[in-house]
């Protein structure tokens, strides 16, 4: 009697971790007390509700953290991510650090502010209010929280400030995200540049980019590429493809995997190809950075110069190496 | 330029499809997106009552607005500006019947059809006019291009009055408080309507419509009162020689560079896209041919009627507060 309640109790408990660690997203089962915004696909009228009630929700606490961001020659959006007034954007709308730029809040008040660094490659780009505080201020994602499937909204000021439109709310999901980039069903226009891309849950998880010319594949920048490389583009400079040439080089292809960077090409006759480090490792730290993005072994490599000594740590048939080598000279461009 | 200002960021224009890389199953497939298949499905029996209302009206076989059936008697409303010249209007159901126009209002730029032919009595739309239905964020929906399922956005900025935009000719004049040989052109803008007039830097205006001009004031504002696409004729004194230019006058944007980008990603829109009492701002993807249908809140409830295609992320609806009060009148007034 006792070993059988013993024994059902024991498959409750089985079964209840079980459904905790179901990934319901992945396998299709909705269970019931799911937020409607967490399921694979609105299954009802109140579900459609449930997510526009969530939408109600996260829209009144970020908007007042959307700006527009007024440049001499165009006009982007921006959001900002701390009391201090520091502001995420695009790298083509601030196009170079050390810029004056015009920040306009939805309230129509104007605020000088100073760009700061960012990357091309991922199209990242920050700046900062000059005076005054402590702002409204929007939290961001942690890395690798946002997935393909969730749902997400995203604001701006597509074709520029309108003080009688306000920012404008676009509503999709999550379609793609790969390396650099995010691709979602919200539909962009000029001027959305730099505007904030938010999960239900109301955290940053992307900056708009680019537009698709199918309209409902647009380009996002990933929350993860700020984090990544926060200090390179809080301190130091924006990366550009021109400001490539000059550095150092690797000469590896590698793609972004949740063990580290999967090599997938050696370039011949490049420092790489005679490292031993072959397709299918894992690249995982240098000069013991951890490498958790593309862009950040990019940044790395390319601001040593040729010649200069760095040790990878990789995962060759799940054994860590570790190796010394002298980094090269990036070909010239054709 | 004061104007240069305004082209906005977003340069990069991907030709890319997504779906022409290899098969990837990291993307989230189609039917599971804002306006895929599967989001039908979530609308339930609201899905043939949304659709049971929406009309397409066909001129020369070609669809070329929605309409929405708003009364039993077989009486369809739609945008008059796109729907004028229709024969037929056609059913989801695939009913293809001929159809006459009734009333136009040109302030609202809705227009009255009716079923010629018709003797049963049709499902028509039911109104609401509270304004927290559309509220920013809130779900509107509406039928597809060829109504064989739904549409999704939200409503998507605040809901305002759109002034009259005017015509314009896409030059720069000298700022003259007064001449006698007429106000001189300092630039003229590629491509825009002046341009495409044949108007030259260093022309010198002397009579607009027939109109003699002392002041630039005076060009403003006979421009000002016309719409894009009208005609405006100059006379112009150009080497001592005067002549006559007739200018179609075009939109402000076109004309000065300011979005012409975002113009040129949008695809066509509405050609009467301003001057309304009130609109609902919403992100729905709709071509210019499905202006004149409704837009529906999650209840089934017609809380608008689309009214202008602005860009790829922004469509404009007139609310039932402005619909229905033109809308009742007309009713009243037929049989």
């Amino acid at each position: 009697m006792n070993k059988a309640q013993g024994s059902t109790a024991y498959h409750w408990f089985l079964l209840f971790i079980l459904a905790a660690l179901a990934p319901n997203k992945l396998w299709g089962i909705d269970a019931s007390n799911t937020e409607p915004w967490n399921k694979r696909i609105p299954h009802s009228i109140d579900d459609l509700l449930g997510i526009q009630k969530q939408l109600h929700e996260q829209l009144s606490e970020v908007r007042e953290t959307v700006v527009s961001v007024e440049a001499i020659e165009g006009a982007g959006s921006g959001v900002i991510v701390s009391p201090e007034g520091l502001i995420l954007t695009a790298a083509h709308v601030i196009e170079e650090r050390g810029r004056e730029m015009t920040v306009v809040f939805p309230d129509g008040n104007k605020v000088k502010a100073i760009s700061l660094g960012g990357s091309e490659l991922s199209d990242a780009g920050m700046l900062k209010i000059m005076e005054g505080g402590p702002w409204p201020h929007a939290t961001m994602a942690l890395a690798n929280k946002s997935v393909v499937g969730d749902w997400c909204f995203a604001l701006g000021h597509p074709s520029g400030f309108d003080n009688e439109r306000g920012m404008v709310l676009r509503l999709g999901r999550l379609i793609r995200k790969k390396d650099e980039t995010i691709q979602t069903d919200c539909r962009l226009l000029g001027g959305d540049s730099g505007g904030p891309l938010f999960s239900l849950s109301g955290e940053v998880i992307g900056i708009h980019s680019r537009i698709s010319q199918n309209s409902d594949e647009n380009f996002h920048t990933p929350i993860e590429s700020f984090l990544s490389n926060w200090n390179y583009f809080l301190e130091e400079d924006i990366l550009t493809y021109g400001s490539l040439q000059g550095g150092g080089f690797l000469g590896v292809s590698c793609e972004e995997a949740s063990k580290g960077l999967e090599v997938l090409e050696l370039i011949p006759g490049t420092p790489a190809e005679s490292s031993g480090i072959r397709p299918g490792d894992f690249l995982l730290r240098l000069n013991d950075t951890p490498l958790d993005t593309r862009e950040k072994l990019t940044i790395l490599i390319s601001r040593q110069p040729p010649g200069s000594m760095v040790i990878i740590d990789y995962l060759h048939q799940g054994k860590e190496i570790s190796v010394r080598l002298t980094l090269g000279e990036r070909p010239a461009k054709e | 330029m004061n104007f240069l200002k305004w082209s906005c960021f977003l340069v990069f224009f991907s030709f890319k499809g997504l779906l022409a890389t290899s098969p990837d199953f990291d993307v989230l497939d189609t039917s599971h997106r804002i306006n895929g298949s599967l989001m039908n499905e979530a609308i339930g029996v609201k899905k043939a009552e949304v659709l049971d209302l929406l009309w397409g009206l066909y001129r020369n076989d070609k669809l070329i607005s929605h309409g929405i059936m708003v009364n039993a008697k077989g009486y369809l409303l739609s945008k008059a500006s796109s729907s004028m010249g229709a024969r037929y209007a056609m059913s989801y159901s695939g009913k293809y019947l001929p159809i006459r126009i009734r009333k136009r209002d040109e302030k609202t730029d809705l227009a009255l059809w009716q079923i010629t032919d018709s003797s049963k009595l049709w499902p028509f739309a039911d109104w609401h006019n509270d304004l927290n239905k559309t509220k920013i964020g809130n779900w509107a929906i509406s039928g597809n291009k060829d109504l064989s399922g739904l549409t999704f956005g939200v409503i998507s900025a605040k809901s305002r009055s759109i002034g009259r935009e005017g015509g314009v000719m896409g030059v720069i004049l000298e700022e003259s408080n007064s001449s006698t040989k007429g106000i001189k052109v300092l630039e003229v803008l590629p491509h825009a309507a002046g341009d495409r007039g044949g108007l030259k830097v260093m022309d010198r205006i002397i009579r607009v419509d027939g109109r003699t001009v002392r002041t630039t004031e005076q060009i403003y504002e006979i421009v000002k009162k016309k719409d894009p696409g009208d005609l405006l004729t100059l006379s112009i004194q150009r080497r001592k020689k005067e002549s006559l230019l007739r200018i179609t006058l075009g939109h402000r944007e076109v004309a000065f560079d300011m979005f012409n980008r975002n113009l040129l990603m949008s695809g066509p829109v509405s050609k009467r896209k301003d001057n309304f009492p009130m609109i609902l701002q919403h992100d729905l993807p709709l071509f210019k041919e499905m202006m004149g249908g409704g837009i529906f809140d999650l209840n089934g409830y017609c809380v608008g009627i689309n009214i202008a295609r602005i860009d790829r992320v922004t469509s404009y609806a007139l609310p039932t507060s402005v619909v229905l009060p033109v809308l009742n009148k007309w009713i009243k007034e037929l049989p």
